[in-house]
């Protein structure tokens, strides 16, 4: 029965079963004519068969592989006229200026071919000779192609005359300039001829805190700090060696904590985690609330024993109580040799600060000599929103400065102004704008600025426009009806700020001194009134405050990949920002961070409610060190109008809190939506290992090194052995011609990240995006590992009698207030290195130098090498980042203006292959090729790596150690000296010194 | 009369012919025109031309507006005879806008004659003996190459003596009564042999498999050897006219490689600061005839296509648009390797030749060596260090001799072969 079961597929089968059946054994039942098929008659007339079709595909299909065979042609093409200051292959250096609102450093522009392609500092310098990450970075700046192509004029691109012309009659006698600070004496003539009405806002606010110098000598600007003076540093919410005002100070504190008798002692006291405060010796946690009355506590303490009037402030919490008066007497014991410092964008915090200065009598705060880098007001700014929104302001001109996005204000008010905006590209000002004005990249630009007083710098472009556009201050000049050109401009400039140097000798130098100190109006700094000084209270609840990133800074750069793929350096996050809350809060508000299965790190987001404004979904990480009840979000995050890589990346801090203001009181609801971290460091702590080793300062005095810089050694019957001498492999031959060693002074380390955006830049590194990070797939080759102490030590352990396993697991948490330390971790280029004894096709090598090469065309993609390096800084390409579309929003190489920035001396690398630091060895060769050909022997200090050229602070030394007169060969026998786990024996070309705190 | 008429023609021609001749004879200097081409290209031809106005005016005809004497003073040192005020002297000068003609007080009556005898007769034509030939036809000697025939040859005899053989075998057998086999057959019983032979197949097999592993691994080390290569240029170039027969140093169009790691290419710019004065239009046909009516050659044109140089008024185009020339790139390395020209040249102290081979004799260039690693690495094993007079050597010279026992120490041996030194 069951065998002649019949199904029907359709009700069609019982109603017609003959048509079914004729169906069932034709399944293509209309005959189709293959003319009919192919839809032309005249098709079936050609004599072209199928067969031929086939033949012909056949041919081509060969033919096409045949000529594949063909090595392509290359074309040369050499200049018709060339420059005589230029041949090909051989790099010239311009020096300029980098100023963007934010940041100023006087640089060095490498450029190859005309092509700028690095930024280096300027050795030679009297201000601000050393570049920070974001200058670094800010060469890709210029190869972006979302930077505005020509003038635009209601969204579409039009000729500068028109553009101009259409500008110039929106302009009335009540419109007014809005710009970031501006510093440049040729902008401000220009700027003077325009004749409008100025104001000057600043993304990061120092307002508060000119104004108070503003009051006291007529002139705007912020104290300078010299602190070779100063033995003992308090600062209060001052990131001064991150974000602090326009100086520079890297190079001075490392050069003040040489470890030493007299080595200067830094006490931070901060909500966040900052660069500063990673740094400090002793760091007290204080809310942003608390700020003022901790400056108004030392200075009571100060003033009585001075014996001056107090100033009348609130309690301080019993669990800082003691420390600020620790600190205060510790200040009264330095005295002249003390140093007050407040980043507080809050004028009774700086007078507090100033007159404690003051009362000490200071040697290191100098209000004589003031830095003009962030002096814009804030007081202006309310004032023309204010006219704004009255109506007496109806048409606004920006330059360089995205209002629109960092204030929320402004936005609002957008509608009721025409906008006139110069700027780089159609940022969330620009888009906005009537009229929008291409501002060159100071590249391309001629620039001049005095950034502090007696100092005058130009910046000189290195590269012809890429796209239709201008310096600034030949677009005001334009604007005022003029039609100089900017170089004119600026030599008028240069002429009339009294330099010494000849044009020639001030392009040349790029700065200059000036004899008159040009803004200079006083003499002698006046005494700081504290009459009217109301010291406010601090928050009882949650307090919201803002804070820059080392890579973001401002924003300026922020579709600059280089800015999100920096990792943060304190939480070791790129491409994001995010709350950072302390581990107490995080519980209280429900949100946790936890690492994933694939190794990747999930947080919780929150809401953020900021004066009835409230931001969404906004990532939460639970940071060490972060004082409870205070909560803090980067800056220059959440750009909409930035670019392909800058767009809707973070969210926006200034959404919920204005530039001006430095906290508000916030409430926070933790939400349901996860959020994924870019993580590049899971292990926060040691573990009890001497991978930094960190010592006190009377340690280091005691000088007992064997005791606290301990080698480690092996039993043998020779006794206990080193691990150089316990050695089972031959020796290498170093003795004749060079051997390149490196010395890392982690005392000198800010882990500001200078040194792995120049070595990124230097060695082509490609940048891999956020989905690739959090799978641990970085690229950089220089990575700058960040240690939090934990509260569980070895000795506490043992104090307490608590269990092994259990040992290691509090091991692993960082403590609640730890002590910060940064490791730059490169290839440690080692003598008997294990990458080299895995790898099966001998692509990595010993050289007769010391370092350990790396031949990309022999890599075949195994990865044994960089599993079996100890230090874990063997990077392997997974992919084609230049030419795969997973890339194409992050890697600048995919386009053809970002390929302008590589450096032609090192390979591009393709994918399947290993890459690691080479220790700059086209810089080694091409130092080495030039005294050749002078005929002479290399000196010390001749060249030295892209990492080592970046460190502003003098961390990183590179040399010959069989030179006996060079500075590393010195190091080298430094008592400080180790190696990175040294007792592995592989016998590393890279040394650390040992790190020294100025604590008991 | 057909002979006297013919003959009267003939004799008017003559007379014609000789009433010129000595016209010009009596015209002329005695100098001799050879010497002075030869001195007139040393001396004179960077400012002048013959027919041509160039920084100076042209001189054909010369010998008839000034007198002799005159131009004897004016060659030696034309400042001096202005100075002298003499007037023609003066208005020849700011004819010309006061560019000052350079003295040659050096040069002999004879020489100045020579030269003024060279303006007269100009370029003789050279009539090849044996009159009227079109075109020079090139005896090509070339050593022929017979191993072909004798192969040819010997295969034949072979043939032969095959067949005499089965001839005589197939007599054999007639005489000892059997058939006589034909020697299709023997082969057929042979190959049938052969190829149920194990041992024979195998052999046959690895034989075979291995000659064509090694045919297609030589092959393919091939690919991307671009030895030879000689792309056609935009420009018809010849380093053999430039560095062979005019002698002009590598070193002066290719400038960089002793500073940079590209030899460089000359800019148009370098082309110029000869071919300025040198347009190619003084250049002759086998028959004597200027090959471009004066004009200036079209492969130099192309030049001042690139540039925008005015030939007709002597001077650049203002506003130009240039136009870069395009040369093919012959001499290509792979990305992953970096190499250095003045390393080699400058400080390894290597002839251009040693890489580039014969260039002063290639009309057109091409890649002379293989410029494989393997290539690089050989040299790099066989050549020695230059220490001498090189200062950065100073210390390592001594060490190292020690170390090799006065052994030659190669470039190899200073790390010459270490991946990292070409690769990173």
């Amino acid at each position: 029965m069951t065998e002649n079961n019949k199904y029907w597929r359709g009700i069609e089968d019982q109603s017609n079963p003959e048509l079914s059946e004729k169906l069932a054994q034709n399944e293509f039942s209309n005959e189709i004519s293959q003319a009919d098929f192919l839809g032309n008659d005249e098709l079936a007339e050609s004599s072209t068969s199928r067969r031929d079709f086939l033949k012909f595909m056949g041919f081509s299909t060969a033919a096409a592989t045949l000529a594949a065979c063909e090595a392509p042609i290359v074309e040369s093409i050499p200049y018709v006229v060339k420059p005589d200051s230029l041949t090909p292959g051989i790099a010239n250096y311009y020096a300029s200026s980098f100023y963007d609102g934010y940041d100023f450093a006087s640089v060095l522009v490498k450029t190859r071919e005309g092509r700028p392609i690095k930024i280096e500092p300027n050795n030679d310098a009297i201000f601000n000779g050393a570049t920070n990450a974001r200058v670094q970075a800010s060469v890709l700046s210029l190869y972006d192609g979302a930077r505005m192509h020509s003038p635009m004029m209601d969204g579409a691109a039009t000729s500068w005359k028109e553009a101009i012309t259409k500008a110039q009659s929106l302009l009335t006698e009540n419109s007014v300039l809005l710009t970031r600070t501006v510093i440049s004496p040729a902008l401000k003539s220009a700027i003077a001829k325009l004749g409008l009405r100025h104001v000057s806002v600043d993304a990061v606010s120092q307002s508060n805190r000119a104004d108070v110098y503003e009051a006291l000598t007529g002139v705007r600007g912020l104290p300078t700090v010299e602190l070779a003076k100063a033995r003992l540093v308090f600062a209060v919410g001052a990131d001064f060696l991150g974000d602090w005002g326009g100086e520079n100070l890297n190079s001075a504190y490392a050069a003040a904590r040489k470890p030493g008798s007299d080595m200067l002692r830094h006490i931070q006291a901060e909500s966040g985690l900052s660069l500063s405060g990673a740094n400090a010796d002793v760091r007290i946690k204080a809310k942003v609330s608390e700020y003022e009355s901790v400056l108004a506590h030392v200075y009571n303490k100060v003033a009585n024993a001075v014996g001056v009037a107090t100033v009348s402030a609130p309690a301080l919490r019993e669990d800082i109580k003691l420390s600020v008066e620790g600190v205060a007497n510790e200040l009264i014991a330095a005295g002249s040799g003390s140093l007050v410092l407040n980043g507080l964008n809050s004028a009774t915090a700086e007078k507090l600060a100033a007159k404690t200065n003051e009362l000490l009598a200071s040697e290191a705060f100098n209000t004589s000599r003031l830095d003009f880098t962030a002096s814009g007001s804030d007081t202006d700014f309310a004032a023309l929103l204010e006219d704004i929104k009255s109506g007496d302001v109806t048409s606004v001109v920006t330059l360089d400065t995205n209002v629109l996005h960092f204030s929320s204000a402004m936005a609002s008010l957008a509608e009721k102004v025409s906008l006139v905006s110069i700027a780089d590209r159609l940022d969330e000002t620009a888009s906005k704008a009537a009229v929008a004005l291409p501002m060159s990249h100071y590249l391309e630009a001629w620039t001049d600025a005095i950034p502090v007083d007696g100092v005058y710098a130009v910046g000189q472009p290195t590269i012809s426009p890429l796209f239709d556009s201008k310096s600034a201050v030949e677009i005001v000049n334009g604007l005022a009806g003029g039609s100089e050109n900017a170089i004119d401009l600026i030599k008028a400039s240069a002429s009339t700020t009294g330099n010494a140097k000849a044009w020639n000798a001030l392009l040349h130098d790029g700065f200059a001194t000036t004899d008159k100190m040009v803004e200079m109006l006083y003499e002698v700094a006046p005494s700081v009134d504290l009459s009217d000084v109301k010291v406010s209270a601090p928050l009882k609840g949650l307090e919201f405050y803002t804070y820059t990133k080392a890579g973001m800074g401002a924003g300026s750069n922020a579709n600059n990949p280089w800015t999100y793929e920096l990792p943060d350096p304190v939480t070791r996050l790129s491409w994001d920002n995010y709350v950072v809350m302390s581990a107490a809060d995080a519980v209280a508000y429900g949100v946790e961070v936890k690492a994933q299965s694939n190794g990747s790190m999930n947080g919780n987001t929150i809401n953020i409610t900021v004066d009835g404004t409230t931001l969404e979904n906004v990532p939460v990480w639970i940071q060490p060190g972060q004082t409870q009840g205070s909560i803090g979000l980067a800056v220059g995050f959440g750009r909409t109008e930035a670019g392909k890589v800058g767009n809707n990346v973070g969210v926006n801090a200034n959404s919920l809190l204005a530039p001006a203001v430095s906290y508000a009181e916030a409430t926070v609801v933790a939400t349901e939506v996860e959020h994924g971290f870019a993580s590049v460091q899971l292990a926060h702590t040691m573990m009890g290992r001497k991978i930094v080793n960190e010592i006190n300062l009377p340690t280091f005095l005691s000088g007992n090194a064997k005791e606290w810089n301990e080698k480690p050694t092996f039993e043998s019957y020779k006794g206990p052995l080193t691990s150089f001498e316990a050695n089972l492999w031959d020796d290498q031959d170093h003795e004749t011609s060079h051997m390149w060693n490196m010395s890392i002074d982690l005392n000198s380390c800010t882990g500001c990240g200078a040194c792995v955006v120049a070595c990124s830049l230097e060695n082509n590194v490609p940048v891999v995006g956020k989905d690739e990070v959090r799978r641990h797939r970085d690229m950089h080759w220089l990575r700058i590992d960040r240690y939090y102490s934990s509260d569980m030590t070895k000795e506490v352990a043992e104090e307490e009698g608590v269990g092994a396993i259990e040992k290691y697991a509090k091991m692993e948490v960082p403590s609640e207030s730890p002590s910060v330390v940064f490791q730059p971790v490169m290839c440690q280029h080692c003598n008997h290195a294990p990458c080299e004894t895995v790898c099966p096709v001998g692509a990595t090598v010993h050289s007769r130098e010391g370092l350990n090469h790396m031949a990309y065309n022999r890599c075949i993609g195994t990865r044994y090498c960089a599993n079996n390096c100890p230090y874990k800084v063997r990077r392997f390409n997974w992919f084609n980042y230049q030419v795969n579309d997973k890339f194409t929003d992050v890697n600048p190489s995919q386009d053809d203006y970002g390929r302008m920035v590589l450096n032609p001396d090192v390979t591009v690398r393709a994918r399947g292959v290993i890459e690691k630091c080479s220790l700059c060895i086209q810089r080694i060769q091409l130092g080495k090729l030039e005294a050749k050909k002078d005929g002479r022997q290399l000196t010390d200090g001749e060249f030295t790596t892209a990492c080592a050229q970046a460190c502003g602070s003098g961390a990183i030394v590179f040399g010959d150690v069989n030179n006996p007169k060079s500075e590393v060969s010195h190091l080298k026998q430094e008592e400080r000296a180790y190696h990175l786990l040294e007792e592995v024996g592989t016998q590393p070309s890279i040394f650390y010194q040992t790190k020294v705190r100025n604590r008991a | 009369m057909y002979t006297t008429s013919k003959f009267r023609k003939l004799s008017t021609l003559l007379a014609v012919f000789i009433f010129l001749f000595s016209a010009s004879t009596l015209q002329a200097f005695e100098g001799d025109a050879k010497n002075g081409k030869k001195l007139f290209k040393s001396n004179c031809a960077s400012c002048h031309k013959l027919d041509k106005k160039l920084v100076g005016p042209a001189l054909t005809g010369v010998t008839d507006k000034y007198s002799e004497e005159w131009l004897k003073k004016w060659i030696r040192n034309n400042a001096e005879l202005r100075a002298s005020g003499d007037e023609d002297a003066i208005a020849i000068f700011e004819e010309y806008n006061g560019s000052v003609m350079s003295a040659f007080p050096t040069l002999s009556d004879q020489d100045i004659f020579d030269i003024l005898q060279y303006t007269i007769e100009g370029d003789v034509k050279q009539v090849p003996p044996g009159g009227d030939l079109t075109g020079v036809t090139t005896v090509v000697v070339e050593s022929k190459d017979y191993s072909k025939q004798i192969t040819l040859g010997l295969g034949l005899l072979l043939f032969v003596m095959v067949m005499l053989l089965a001839r005589m075998k197939n007599t054999l057998r007639l005489v000892q009564g059997e058939d006589p086999v034909s020697i299709l057959d023997e082969a057929g019983w042979f190959w049938g042999r052969l190829i149920n032979n194990k041992g024979f197949v195998t052999v046959a097999t690895i034989v075979v498999t291995v000659l064509f592993l090694n045919q297609a691994y030589w092959w393919m080390s091939g690919i991307g050897v671009e030895q030879n290569y000689q792309p056609e240029q935009p420009i018809a170039f010849s380093h053999a006219l430039h560095a062979g027969e005019n002698q002009v140093d590598c070193n002066y169009c290719h400038s960089s490689a002793r500073h940079s790691k590209h030899s460089g290419i000359p800019s148009a710019n370098v082309c110029m600061n000869c071919h300025m004065y040198v347009d190619g239009s003084e250049i002759t046909d086998a028959s004597g005839n200027l090959k471009y009516d004066g004009e200036s050659s079209p492969e130099i044109a192309k030049i001042y296509a690139a540039i925008g140089w005015d030939g007709e008024n002597r001077e650049y185009i203002e506003d130009y648009e240039e136009r870069p020339i395009k040369w093919v790139r012959i001499h290509n390395l792979p990305d992953l390797v970096y190499f250095n020209h003045s390393q080699h040249v400058n400080v390894g102290k290597l002839e251009c030749q040693e890489c580039h081979g014969p260039v002063e004799t290639m009309e057109e260039m091409y890649q002379y060596s293989e410029l494989t690693m393997g290539w690089c690495i050989n040299c790099h094993r066989e050549t020695e260090v230059q220490f001498e007079k090189n200062g950065y050597y100073q210390d390592f010279h001594e060490e190292l001799t020690e170390k090799y026992h006065g052994e030659k120490i190669t470039a190899a041996k200073i790390g010459g072969l270490e991946c990292g030194k070409c690769h990173y």
